[in-house]
């Protein structure tokens, strides 16, 4: 942004919706209140608390006296409205000024709020098919075994408990733990035993390694096996046959409980409700896809912060510290209700707008929204500047900042039309995130770069308008280069996409034309890879020399 | 709305080949919104023909301008002042535009640079469907939203015929048979009825040009003189 940048102030909404009702969207629910801003906290179920989640055994009932500290300070805080039996049927706006739609037993109100805070909790779901096994007295899932250590664990005693870990599913750190906290249990009433058949044990949290030689010491017997044992199941009676590693034959063993782990994964309502906030579903259903570029809780939209278990497989205290961290990011966002953004981050010309929805559909910060008399209205609080949406436009109707059309074709002209004898002209569109800064790195230290190399900056490769790498062309550049960022490291998610196939389409119209298509490359690179941007470089001035 | 696509460029390159001095002519409407002859594609096909004229060593300038609609002779005022500079003009428009452009500077050869494919629906950014061939007399009122003009091969208005395939048309196992689709919505409505009543057939003479005079303006033609 230049010095002149003209910016504006927006009055926000500074009311904040937190989804589900878990312990993590409780604890939400209380920071944020405690920051000044109203909150509307929503659960599906009848009450506060009900979806604790399976992320700690809570054997010892720590966790639940944490909750019921919480409930009491959710239910006396005026600023926290709760609504249970309530979901979210529908959302629509922009940061600031989000309009949700919440149903609950009878009726649908609608809100105004500012931020969305989901904070859906992690699902178990038994693996006792893998293991070839039905749930029954004698075989239990691990969230049975909990509840019955808690209500009744003389029940256990004198038995002989196996545990199966790590053979259905790959290990993991948070499933382990459960299982050893619930070992640890076992092992600590008279007479009882535990044995635990393991494929991997999985141990990279604070205190698990401990957790887990304090439970050998107990007299926990650990089996590492590489596949699942056969298990026999007839009625109440188990048996076990297994390949001993140590005694290399088979053994059997006869337990009196088997208790099978269980998978931790994303609620189901995640994919309603990505659907509903047009943010994008990450791997195995959870609301977050790897985007370096962000901060722990953000989405691809501003204003829509996603913790706990909504966004992946985490500890209590991670999802504790993600609450933390989205009560950061919503006081930097909503401040006192007001924020000043450029002006010019991009600005719609309504008059050649020709409403084709081309702007909405395309953008990946859900930034564009439409107002009543039918026109886009872009958000300057969710625009990321990323130009996506400028570059896609039939009309040009769009213009980004400091990269408006008439300014970037004339750099782009004056890069095309400034030879260097001898010497092919390279007009290289680089993303300021990457392609940029390595070229920057490539110069500073010296690399190789060709003679007629004139880098024209963009604020994403998404902004690599199909235009400007034609007219770079028909101005007299021998060849185009995009420099975007490495699949998965664009920080507007689409942007190197978008680019990938604007670049692909050119090349099919230099065919069409019956001029070489490889006078057009796209590569993607990081900020720190100047010996690599200077290797494309050179290689496509060696491309272009041989012509 | 009305959806076309650009024309293959050796098709452009060999119209305007003798040309020197081409206006290529946007139309800010229907193609604009289905990303064929906006002024983005103005500026695309520009670049291409300068690019092709230059490697052949016969260079071309180009001019570029989007007007609101092609088809309404007012906006093409516009042009009026530019047009003389030029040697030949490229609309982007639709056939309508086309020929009005053609019409309003009748000295100058006009070339199209889209090909107008159908009306049709916009089903994703680039992504467009026929729904409807302008045949004059609307029948989706007994097909349940169907069009079977466009949608059935045959163009039958009581359907189907012995070609339908496990809800395929005969033609292509892709192509979704239209009169399954309508029996199967109809269904859902309870109006089967609807199949079993004989649909009258089109007037297919209609087919000649027309023209339409709403009702409510033929005094105002007749009283202002308009013909």
């Amino acid at each position: 942004m230049t010095q002149e940048t003209q910016m504006e102030t927006i009055n926000l909404s500074t009311d904040v919706l937190v989804v589900g009702a878990g312990m993590t969207g409780v604890k939400a629910a209380s920071e944020i209140a405690a920051s000044g801003y109203r909150v509307v906290l929503i659960d599906a179920g009848a009450g506060l608390g009900m979806a604790a989640g399976p992320s700690v055994a809570d054997l010892d009932g720590e966790e639940q006296a944490t909750l019921e500290a919480l409930l009491e300070t959710v239910n006396g805080s005026e600023m926290i409205e709760v609504m249970t039996g309530t979901r979210m049927d529908g959302a629509a706006g922009v940061p600031g000024d989000f309009r949700v739609w919440l149903s609950g037993n009878d009726d649908i109100v609608e809100k105004n709020v500012g931020a969305i805070v989901v904070a859906s909790e992690l699902v178990a779901c038994p693996l006792n098919e893998a293991y070839g096994l039905n749930l029954s007295d004698t075989v239990v899932s691990q969230s049975q075994l909990e509840a019955a250590l808690r209500e009744n664990p003389s029940a256990f005693s004198g038995k002989s408990v196996a545990f199966m870990v790590g053979l259905a599913q790959d290990g993991n750190p948070l499933v382990l733990e459960r299982v050893l906290k619930s070992v640890l249990a076992v092992e600590n009433m008279v007479d009882t035993s535990a044995y635990v058949f393991a494929g991997d044990l999985k141990v990279a949290e604070d205190g698990l390694e401990r957790l887990y030689l304090e439970c050998r010491d107990k007299g926990a017997m650990y089996f590492k096996l590489n596949e699942i044992p056969a298990v026999t199941q007839e009625g109440r009676s188990l048996s076990i046959t297994y390949d001993d590693p140590v005694l290399q034959r088979k053994v059997q063993l006869v337990p009196d409980v088997i208790v099978v782990e269980e998978a931790i994964g994303a609620d189901q309502v995640n994919a309603a409700l990505a659907e509903m906030l047009n943010i994008d579903v990450g791997s195995m259903g959870f609301l977050q896809t790897d985007n370096v570029h962000r901060y722990p809780v953000s989405t691809n939209r501003e204003g829509i912060f996603v913790v706990g278990g909504s966004r992946r497989v985490k500890k209590r205290y991670g999802a504790l510290m993600d609450v933390q961290n989205a009560a950061i990011r919503v006081r930097s966002l909503l401040g006192d209700g007001t924020i000043t953004v450029p002006a010019n981050k991009a600005v719609l010309d309504t008059g050649k707008c020709t409403f084709c929805l081309t702007c909405l559909r395309c953008c990946p910060h859900g930034a564009i929204d439409w107002s009543a008399d039918n026109k886009p209205v872009i958000s300057a609080v969710a625009c990321q500047g990323c130009g996506i949406c400028a570059a896609e436009c039939p009309m040009d109707a769009i213009q980004i900042g400091d990269f408006n059309d008439a300014e970037m074709i004339d750099r782009v002209t004056q890069s095309a039309a400034n030879t260097t004898e001898g010497s092919p002209t390279i007009v290289a569109f680089c993303c300021q995130n990457s392609g940029l800064e390595a070229a920057r790195m490539a110069e500073s230290f010296g690399m190789p770069l060709p003679k007629g190399l004139k880098t024209v900056a963009v604020p994403c490769a998404g902004k690599v308008d199909i235009g400007y790498v034609m007219h770079a062309l028909a101005e007299g550049a021998d060849g185009v280069v995009i420099m975007a960022c490495h699949n998965g490291n664009c920080k507007s998610e689409k942007g190197s996409l978008y680019a990938s196939w604007r670049a692909a389409n050119a090349k099919g119209m230099l065919e069409a034309i019956g001029i070489e298509e490889n006078r057009i490359c796209f590569a993607t690179t990081a900020s720190n890879m100047g010996a690599d941007f200077s290797g494309i470089l050179m290689e496509m001035e060696k491309t272009l020399t041989g012509k | 709305m009305i959806v076309a696509e650009r024309k293959p460029f050796e098709e452009v390159r060999a119209m305007v080949k003798d040309f020197k001095k081409v206006l290529t002519v946007g139309c800010g409407t229907c193609v604009a919104v289905c990303l064929a002859g906006g002024e983005k594609e103005v500026g695309v096909l520009n670049a291409e023909l300068k690019i092709a004229r230059r490697r052949q060593g016969d260079p071309i300038e180009t001019g570029g301008v989007t007007v609101e609609r092609q088809c309404d002779m007012e906006f093409l005022e516009a042009l009026d002042g530019i047009v003389d500079e030029y040697d030949a003009i490229i609309s982007m428009a639709c056939g309508a535009g086309i020929q009005l452009i053609a019409e309003r500077f009748p000295e100058i050869p006009v070339f199209p640079g889209v090909d107008t494919s159908f009306i049709g629906v916009n089903r994703e950014v680039g992504w467009y469907e026929e729904k409807c061939r302008a045949c004059g007399s609307c029948v989706l009122g007994m097909t349940a939203g169907i069009c079977p003009v466009t949608m059935c091969a045959k163009g039958l208005f009581n359907g189907p015929c012995g070609g339908t395939n496990k809800g395929s048309c005969e033609i292509n196992a892709d192509q979704p048979c239209a009169w399954q689709r309508i029996h199967e919505r109809l269904a859902k409505q309870n109006r089967l009825q609807n199949i079993i009543d004989i649909c009258p057939p089109n007037d297919w003479r209609n087919q000649t040009p027309r023209t339409i005079v709403q009702p409510g303006y033929k005094d105002r033609l007749a009283a202002f003189g308009i013909k």
